[in-house]
């Protein structure tokens, strides 16, 4: 079955990158330009991805993590990977949000890592 | 249409926090309470010296006589009955009854000074207005109602002792009082007016004392409190500020990386065939700018790196005991990618130890260290980094030492400066930002840390950091039970 992701960035070239490394291993890509479209598609639509990977920075300093608290409240079975352009400086502002392990990589977007954790992700729901 | 009204208005900001100053010359509640507190064990203490007078009264009650400190009445007995009382019941309005309209810190304290004035001008009353200092204790109290209270309820307490100290004198020489202003004919009218005179000067005198001292002590009170809340109010916008500054670093840097990484996101797409056949030449170009763009990319990094650490002062940052083997373990593991494509050669020999510092930034300090000594070492070069304790001084050093280009003795006392970078570094590394060891160099300075460097050119570079107050392994094994590592077993290779 075709697993669908979804994908939220401010950035048209950032999206446009992971739209075909995406699509060329087969997943089904839905992009958002703000945290808001995405969680109000996940209220609308009737299907929802199996995984999101979203931008920390979009909109503002932290709306990457407030949605995230909120998608995951809600939609438990939805995987999340973040996407920053900080590395380990977004640190601190993750440290008072979650105790839970959560997955962050760092931009530039890198095929064969990008490829590597979703597949892991989405194996881990699997096995779930 | 919408329409939105800007207005940036500063003097707007300037009003409204000279309002609040004037608002805070009153002491908080919390205040209150621990001064109410101080208060209480401060008249347990009162009562324990009247206890004190009433046993020397039962020893010698001539002595006691004598001064005019008893009479037939026993006093001390019953004002120490009050005063206990009134304590204990004080203590249990602050600490058991439920907070009110009629239980409030500042009534509590109001209750205290009146009861207190009271019994105080019975002592006085008993003891004598005039001829002992019993009425200058009336001061104690003023000058604590300027301290707890604002000026005007202390000024209140002013006339109260005023009123109760008039009170007192007027009962004492109540006959002369009664005898209206009248042409003294009769002699054995003189010493009455003698006794009037006596009086009016006292009350005066006193007055203007008391009145005096309220203005003072309120003046000065007044001035403590306002620098008081000048330093709070300091303190939570320099607080402010700080967590401000970090926000905008935070957001230039990402407002400067991003479209970076959204370059190198395309190269990438290139480099991994998404775009279709590439030529070699445009390969090689496409390589060129993406070693460019992920130098700068770091750069950008760096500068927020460095700007993090140098906003984090010791008092505030988080001091924990660090453990120096899994601090390295975590570089290491770090820098394999780099070590591996220059086929390093790692020789590690480390002494375990804890050290009480910024683990964040011990982790950065050696990570840049160990960095720069693969980074200026050859292909297939051997860089060594050892750690030993010395029990007897409780001090630990940790020497990483390459055998690359070394530095020359022109730049040596240079290298810990931002954006330096030598020459001959910069032929070895295109990539130097410069920043490597003034991020070093911050972190040391936040924790304490010494650095040695000793470097021959063309032989190799020994960076040896000193820790001053490190916990030894047979501590750590007590406290952590396992997991220390062996002395002397490589821990990493």
């Amino acid at each position: 079955m075709t697993k669908k992701i979804a994908h939220v960035d401010d950035d048209a070239d950032i999206r446009d990158a992971v739209a075909r490394i995406l699509r060329k291993k087969g997943y089904e890509v839905t992009q958002y330009l703000t945290m808001r479209d995405f969680i109000a598609s996940l209220e609308t639509d009737a299907e929802h991805p199996d995984l999101a990977i979203l931008d920390v920075m979009v909109e503002s300093m932290d709306a990457g993590l407030t949605a995230y608290a909120e998608i995951h409240a809600r939609h438990p079975r939805i995987q999340t990977i973040f996407l920053t352009s900080l590395g380990d400086m977004i640190r601190p502002y993750f440290d008072k949000t979650s105790n839970e392990w959560v997955c962050v990589m760092e931009k530039p977007v890198e095929p064969d890592s990008l490829l590597g954790v979703i597949e892991d992700r989405l194996n881990y729901t699997a096995a779930q | 249409m919408a329409i939105a009204k800007f207005s940036w208005n500063q003097n707007q900001q300037k009003a409204i926090l000279s309002r609040n100053n004037e608002n805070a010359c009153k002491l908080n509640d919390e205040i209150l309470i621990s001064n109410i507190r101080w208060f209480i064990i401060f008249r347990w203490g009162v009562i324990g010296a009247l206890i004190l007078i009433h046993i020397f009264a039962l020893i010698t009650p001539d002595t006691l006589i004598q001064f005019r400190i008893i009479e037939e009445n026993n006093w001390p007995l019953t004002i120490t009955l009050i005063l206990s009382l009134a304590n204990l019941g004080y203590r249990y309005a602050l600490d058991y009854c439920k907070p009110g309209k009629f239980n409030s810190p500042t009534i509590n304290l109001w209750t205290q000074i009146v009861v207190d004035l009271i019994c105080l001008s019975v002592v006085v009353h008993f003891i004598g207005s005039t001829a002992t200092p019993a009425p200058f204790f009336y001061i104690l109290h003023i000058a604590l109602a300027c301290i707890f209270f604002s000026t005007l309820e202390s000024l209140l307490v002013a006339v109260i002792v005023s009123i109760m100290y008039t009170i007192v004198l007027l009962a004492e020489y109540t006959l002369s009082i009664q005898i209206p202003q009248s042409i003294l004919i009769d002699p054995a009218l003189m010493s009455d007016s003698k006794i009037k005179n006596h009086l009016l000067f006292w009350m005066t005198a006193l007055n203007i004392l008391f009145f005096t001292v309220w203005y003072v002590v309120s003046r000065l009170s007044l001035v403590v409190r306002a620098h008081e809340n000048r330093l709070t109010e300091a303190y939570q916008q320099i607080n402010q500020a700080q967590q401000e500054k970090d926000q905008y670093a935070v957001l230039m840097t990402h407002q400067l990386k991003s479209p970076l990484d959204a370059i190198r996101s395309k190269i990438n797409l290139i480099k991994g065939g998404y775009c279709g056949e590439v030529t070699p030449e445009i390969d090689e170009i496409v390589r060129k700018i993406d070693q460019r763009a992920a130098n700068m990319a770091s750069l950008i990094l760096d500068l927020l790196r460095l700007q993090r650490l140098k906003e984090t002062c010791s008092c505030m940052a988080e001091i924990k005991p660090v453990k120096i083997s899994r601090a390295l373990q975590k570089c290491l593991e770090k820098l394999t990618p780099v070590i591996n494509t220059k086929s390093i050669i790692l020789n590690v020999s480390i002494d375990d130890f804890i050290y009480k510092g910024i683990r964040d930034q011990i982790e950065i300090l050696l990570e840049n260290i160990i960095s720069n000594a693969v980074t200026y070492s050859h292909h297939n070069g051997i860089v060594e980094i050892t750690s030993r304790v010395d029990a007897n001084t409780r001090t630990a050093t940790i020497t990483i030492t390459d055998h690359g280009i070394g530095i020359d003795p022109e730049d040596l006392p240079n290298i810990f400066n931002e954006y330096f970078y030598s020459p001959r570094a910069a032929l070895h590394n295109n990539a130097t930002s410069g920043l490597g060891l003034s991020i070093v160099k911050i972190a040391a300075q936040n924790n304490k840390l010494n650095i040695n460097v000793a470097s021959e050119p063309g032989k190799g570079t020994a960076f040896t950091i000193l820790f001053p107050a490190v916990q030894l392994p047979a501590i750590i094994e007590e406290e952590y039970g396992r997991g220390s590592a062996p002395i002397g077993r490589p821990l990493a290779e």
